[in-house]
C-alpha cells in the first residue's frame, strides 16, 4: 500500500534550538498512528509544519505523491490535511453550528448543498448537537475540544492530525472520543494522533511513533513501544543503581 | 406563549425584510414633502456617508481589518468623478469608474499591507493615506492644494443628487446583507475572530481580505464621486485628509461595527452631527467624536446596535422571569 | 556637494535623530509593557509643546526648564489617564484594536482641547538661542538643535538608568518579557503598567516640549511626529530600546538627505513611504532582522 504521507529528514530550528531534528516516517492510508513523546518533544511543531502553519528549516514532506513541504495552511486543508489545536481555537463571535459551517464550506472538495443539516450531523457525531445555537465562547473546555474536532472533521480531511484531543477529559469522555476516532477511521480517514495517555494509544493505534528532543526515538506497533527501553527512558528516566 | 420563541418560516422572512424595504420607500418618498434645500442636503449627505460607512464596515467590521486610511479611496473617487465630468463624461459613468479605480488602488495597497495584522495594518494604512495626500497636494494637473473645480452645464437638481446618493446607499446596504449571509461573509467573520484558525479551516485569508478591501473601497470611492459632483469643488485636504479617514471610520464604530445596520445608524448620526453641530459649534466636533469613541469602547463596544441588543436582552429576561406556566 | 555640506547635513541628521529617539521612546515603553499602540501620543506631544510654550510666555520660564518641569506634570497626567480609562487598557499579550481605538478617541479629545484653548494658529517658542549657531571650523550647527539633542540624550540616559538600576525599571523589563511570570514572582502588574503609562506620557510631553523649540506648532502638531514615531519603532523593532536609536538614526538620515533627491513639499511622503516599506519588509524591525540573520547562521 502506498504511503499517504511521507516525511523525510524534517528539521526545524528556532533560534539555534532544534525543535525537530531529522525526523522521517511514513503514514499509510487507513491507519491510526499514535505520536507520543514527552512535553517539548516536537509533536505540535511537527503537526504545525505538516499542516502548513510553519515552514520547516529543511526536509521534505510528500502527501499523496505530491510535494507538500511548504504549503499554505488553507491549501493543505483543500488537499485533505486538517488539524485540531492543542488549545482549541474557536471562532468566538460565531455560534457552535457556524463554527462547524466554516469547516464545512471551506474544507476539501464540494460542500454539501444543505450545510445546516450536515453541520448538525457532524455535531451529533461528536456529541454536542444540543449546543448548536450557543455562542462558541460559552462552551466548557471539553465541549470546545469536541467543537474543534467537529470543525476539523467538517473539512472532510483525508489525513486528520489530532493534537491531544483527550487532554483534560474524564475517562468516559475520553472513551467516547476514542470511539469516535475509530469510527472516523473506519469511514476512510487516516489519523495521526498525539496523546499522552498510553492506554488510549494502546487501545486505538495500529502504529506508534515516538519522539523526544525533536528526534524520532522509535517506531512500531504499540505493544512493542510499550516495552522499548529507549521509550521508557524518555518518559520515566534511566534506571539508576542505588 | 413561550416568550423566548423566535418566529420562523415565511412569516419571519417577511417580518425581517419588510422594515428595510419600508425604510427605503420612506426615504425615496421624502423629497415629495417639500422639505427645503437644507433638509434635502442633510439627507443627501447622510446617504453618501452611509454608503462609505457600510463600505468600510465590510473590511473593518466583518473582516476585522481596521483601516485608518479610507480617505484614499474617497479622494480617488472624488477626483475621478471630478476630472471625468470636466472631460465631458456623463456623471453616471464616472461613478462606476470611481468605484473601479478605488478598488484597483485597494488591491495595490492591500497586496503589501495585508501581510500585517491588527494595529500594524492600521498604522500602515495611515502612512499610505498620508503619502497619497501629500502627492495629490503637489500634483498640478488636479490643481494641487488649491483644489479642483467641476464645471457642469445644466441646472442643479438637488433631488437628482439625493436619489443618486440614496441608490448608492441602498446598493451598499444590499451588498452588505448579501455578503453577510454568504460563504464569503462567513469566511470574513472567521478571519476576524482568528485568522490562523480560519486558514487552518480552509479559508484563504489573503485573498478574502483583498476582496473585502476592494468592495469596501469601491463603495467609498463611489461615495466620494457622488459627493464631489454635488460639491462641485474638492481639495486634497478635504477628501484625502486624515480627518476624512477618521470620519469614515467613526460612523461604523459609533453605530456598531460588524453589523449590517450599525454603519447605517452611524452614517445617519454622523451626517446629522456634521451638518448641524459643526455649523453651530465648530470647535467641539472632534471632542464629541473622541468622547463618543471612548465611551463606546469602554462601555458598549457594539455601538448603538449593541445598546439596542442589550436593551432587548434586558426586556426578554424580564419577560422570561415573569412567565408563568399556563 | 562639498564635504562641508555633507558633514553639515550629517550632523543635522544626528541631532535630529536624538530628538526623534526621545520622541519615540514614549510610545515604545507603553507598547512594550502593555501592547497598546498609543495614538494619543500625538496629543501628548502637542500638549507638551504648549505646556512649555505657556510656561515661557506667561511665567517667563526658560524653555529648557519648562521641558524639565513637563516630565513630572505629564507623568502625573499619564497615571491619571490610565486610572480613568483603566477598563479599556488592560495589560495584554497582543495589541488589541479596542485599545487602539480608545487611544484614538483620546487623541481626538486632546486635539480638540488644544483647538479650544489655543486656536488653529501656529505658535513658536522663540529665544535668543533660536537662531544662533555655533561654528566648528567649517561646520555650522544651530545652537538650538545642539541643545535639544543634548537634552534628548540626557533624558534617554536617565531612562536607561531607570530601566537598569531601579526596581521599577526592572519590573518594566520583566513585564515586557513575560507577564505571567511577573505575577508569579510578585511584581504588581497593574501598578507597573500604570506607572509605565505615566512614564510613556512623560516622555511624550518632554519630547513635545523639545520639538516645540525646533518647529512651529499647532494643535495638529502631533500627527506627523506620531507617524515618525511609528516609523522609528517599526524600524527599530517594536519591542527593543536600542532599536529605537537605530530607527531614529535611519529616519533622520533618510529625511535629512532625502531633501537632496525629492522636492521639499513631497518630503512628508518620504517618512510615510518608509513606514509602509519598513512594516512590510522588516516586520520585526532592524533588530529583529539582525536577530533572524544571526539565528539562521547558527543553524
Amino acid at each position: 500500500m502506498a504511503a499517504l504521507l511521507t516525511v523525510e529528514h524534517l528539521t526545524k530550528y528556532f533560534s539555534g534550538l532544534a525543535a525537530l531534528d531529522g525526523v522521517s516516517f511514513e503514514i499509510r492510508e487507513g491507519e491510526i498512528v499514535g505520536l507520543i513523546g514527552p512535553n517539548g518533544a516536537g509533536k505540535t511543531t511537527l503537526f504545525s509544519i505538516i499542516a502548513g502553519s510553519q515552514p520547516p528549516t529543511s526536509g521534505r514532506i510528500t502527501f499523496e505523491g505530491r510535494n507538500f513541504t511548504r504549503v499554505k495552511p488553507f491549501r493543505a486543508v483543500h488537499a485533505g490535511i486538517a488539524r485540531t489545536h492543542q488549545i482549541p481555537k474557536p471562532f468566538h463571535s460565531l455560534t457552535v453550528r457556524e463554527n462547524v459551517e466554516v469547516g464545512l464550506r471551506f474544507g476539501r472538495g464540494r460542500a454539501a448543498a444543505d450545510s445546516a443539516k450536515e453541520s448538525m450531523e457532524i455535531l451529533e457525531l461528536v456529541g454536542i448537537p444540543s449546543l448548536a445555537s450557543m455562542p462558541a465562547v460559552a462552551l466548557s473546555v471539553g465541549d470546545l475540544k469536541r467543537l474543534e474536532l467537529a470543525r476539523t472533521l467538517a473539512a472532510r480531511p483525508r489525513l486528520l492530525l489530532c493534537d491531544e484531543v483527550c487532554a483534560g477529559l474524564t475517562e468516559s469522555e475520553m472513551q467516547s472520543i476514542l470511539g469516535l476516532l475509530r469510527r472516523i477511521q473506519s469511514l476512510g480517514t487516516t489519523i495521526i494522533y498525539v496523546e499522552h495517555n498510553l492506554r488510549a494509544i494502546l487501545s486505538t493505534c495500529h502504529h506508534v511513533i515516538v519522539l523526544n528532543f525533536g528526534k524520532k526515538l522509535a517506531e512500531g506497533p504499540p505493544e512493542k513501544m510499550q516495552n522499548d527501553p529507549a521509550v521508557i527512558e524518555a518518559y520515566i528516566g534511566k534506571k539508576t543503581e542505588v | 406563549m413561550n416568550p423566548r420563541a423566535e418566529p420562523v418560516g415565511l412569516a419571519a422572512r417577511v417580518l425581517r425584510t419588510a422594515p428595510p424595504l419600508l425604510l427605503l420607500a420612506v426615504m425615496a418618498a421624502l423629497p415629495l414633502f417639500q422639505l427645503g434645500p437644507n433638509s434635502l442636503k442633510l439627507l443627501f449627505l447622510t446617504c453618501v456617508w452611509i454608503a462609505a460607512s457600510v463600505g468600510w464596515n465590510i473590511l473593518g467590521g466583518f473582516a476585522g481589518q481596521v483601516s485608518f486610511g479610507f480617505a484614499v479611496f474617497f479622494g480617488l473617487g472624488a477626483y475621478t468623478t471630478a476630472v471625468g465630468i470636466n472631460q465631458g463624461i456623463s456623471p453616471y459613468l464616472t461613478y462606476p469608474l470611481a468605484a473601479a479605480i478605488a478598488a484597483l488602488a485597494s488591491l495595490l495597497i492591500g497586496l503589501p499591507t495585508f501581510r500585517l495584522r491588527g494595529p500594524y495594518f492600521a498604522i500602515a494604512t495611515i502612512g499610505v493615506s498620508e503619502a497619497v495626500r501629500v502627492v495629490m497636494t503637489n500634483i498640478d494637473f488636479t490643481g494641487g492644494s488649491s483644489g479642483y473645480r467641476i464645471t457642469e452645464h445644466g441646472p442643479f437638481r438637488q433631488a437628482e443628487h439625493y436619489y443618486t446618493a440614496l441608490a448608492l446607499a441602498a446598493l451598499a446596504v444590499g451588498i452588505s446583507i448579501l455578503v453577510r449571509h454568504s460563504r464569503f461573509g462567513l469566511g470574513l467573520r472567521a478571519i476576524r475572530d482568528d485568522q490562523d484558525a480560519a486558514a487552518d479551516s480552509g479559508v484563504n485569508p489573503y485573498a478574502f481580505k483583498l476582496a473585502a478591501h476592494a468592495i469596501a473601497a469601491a463603495f467609498t470611492g463611489a461615495a466620494g464621486g457622488v459627493l464631489a459632483r454635488y460639491a462641485a469643488f474638492i481639495d486634497p485636504e478635504g477628501v484625502f485628509g486624515f480627518q476624512r479617514s477618521v470620519g469614515i471610520l467613526l460612523m461604523p464604530v459609533i453605530g456598531g461595527v460588524n453589523t449590517i445596520w450599525g454603519p447605517v445608524i452611524g452614517g445617519g448620526v454622523y451626517g446629522l452631527i456634521e451638518e448641524e453641530l459643526v455649523a453651530k459649534f465648530p470647535q467641539f466636533h472632534l471632542l464629541l467624536y473622541g468622547v463618543l469613541v471612548m465611551l463606546i469602547i469602554l462601555f458598549e463596544p457594539g455601538g448603538v446596535v449593541g445598546l439596542f441588543a442589550r436593551a432587548r436582552r434586558f426586556v426578554l429576561r424580564r419577560r422570561v422571569a415573569s412567565w408563568q406556566p399556563s | 556637494m562639498t564635504a562641508t555640506d555633507f558633514l553639515n547635513l550629517l550632523i543635522a541628521a544626528l541631532l535630529l535623530a536624538g530628538t526623534y529617539a526621545a520622541m519615540a521612546v514614549g510610545m515604545t515603553v507603553i507598547y512594550g509593557v502593555m501592547k497598546i499602540v498609543n495614538l494619543a501620543h500625538a496629543g501628548f506631544l502637542m500638549l507638551g509643546a504648549y505646556y512649555v510654550y505657556e510656561l515661557h510666555e506667561r511665567l517667563g520660564i526658560f524653555p529648557l526648564l519648562g521641558v524639565l518641569l513637563a516630565f513630572p506634570a505629564f507623568f502625573a497626567a499619564g497615571v491619571l489617564v490610565h486610572w480613568v480609562l483603566g477598563r479599556g487598557v488592560p495589560v495584554s499579550d497582543t495589541p488589541t484594536l479596542a485599545s487602539l481605538l480608545l487611544m484614538f478617541g483620546l487623541w481626538l479629545v486632546l486635539q480638540n482641547v488644544g483647538y479650544l484653548i489655543w486656536g488653529t494658529d501656529d505658535r513658536s517658542i522663540l529665544t535668543p538661542m533660536t537662531f544662533a549657531t555655533i561654528r566648528f571650523g567649517e561646520i555650522t550647527i544651530p545652537k538650538i538643535g545642539l541643545v535639544v539633542f543634548l537634552s534628548a540624550i540626557v533624558s534617554l540616559a536617565a531612562l536607561e538608568f531607570v530601566l537598569h538600576k531601579t526596581w521599577f525599571g526592572r519590573s518594566i523589563r520583566a513585564l515586557i518579557q513575560n507577564r505571567y511570570s511577573c505575577r508569579i514572582v510578585g511584581i504588581p502588574v497593574e501598578r507597573t503598567a500604570r506607572l509605565t503609562f505615566g512614564l510613556g506620557v512623560a516622555f511624550a510631553g518632554t519630547a513635545g516640549g523639545l520639538l516645540a523649540l525646533l518647529y512651529p506648532f499647532s494643535p495638529d502638531f502631533g500627527r506627523p511626529f506620531l507617524l515618525r514615531s511609528f516609523v522609528i519603532i517599526v524600524l527599530g523593532g517594536l519591542e527593543s530600546f536600542s532599536g529605537v536609536f537605530a530607527g531614529a538614526l535611519i529616519l533622520a538620515l533618510v529625511e535629512t538627505f532625502g531633501i537632496l533627491f525629492v522636492p521639499s513639499s513631497y518630503q512628508p511622503a518620504i517618512s510615510f513611504s518608509l513606514l509602509v516599506l519598513a512594516l512590510i519588509v522588516l516586520p520585526d524591525g532592524v533588530a529583529g532582522f539582525v536577530a533572524k540573520m544571526r539565528s539562521r547562521g547558527a543553524a
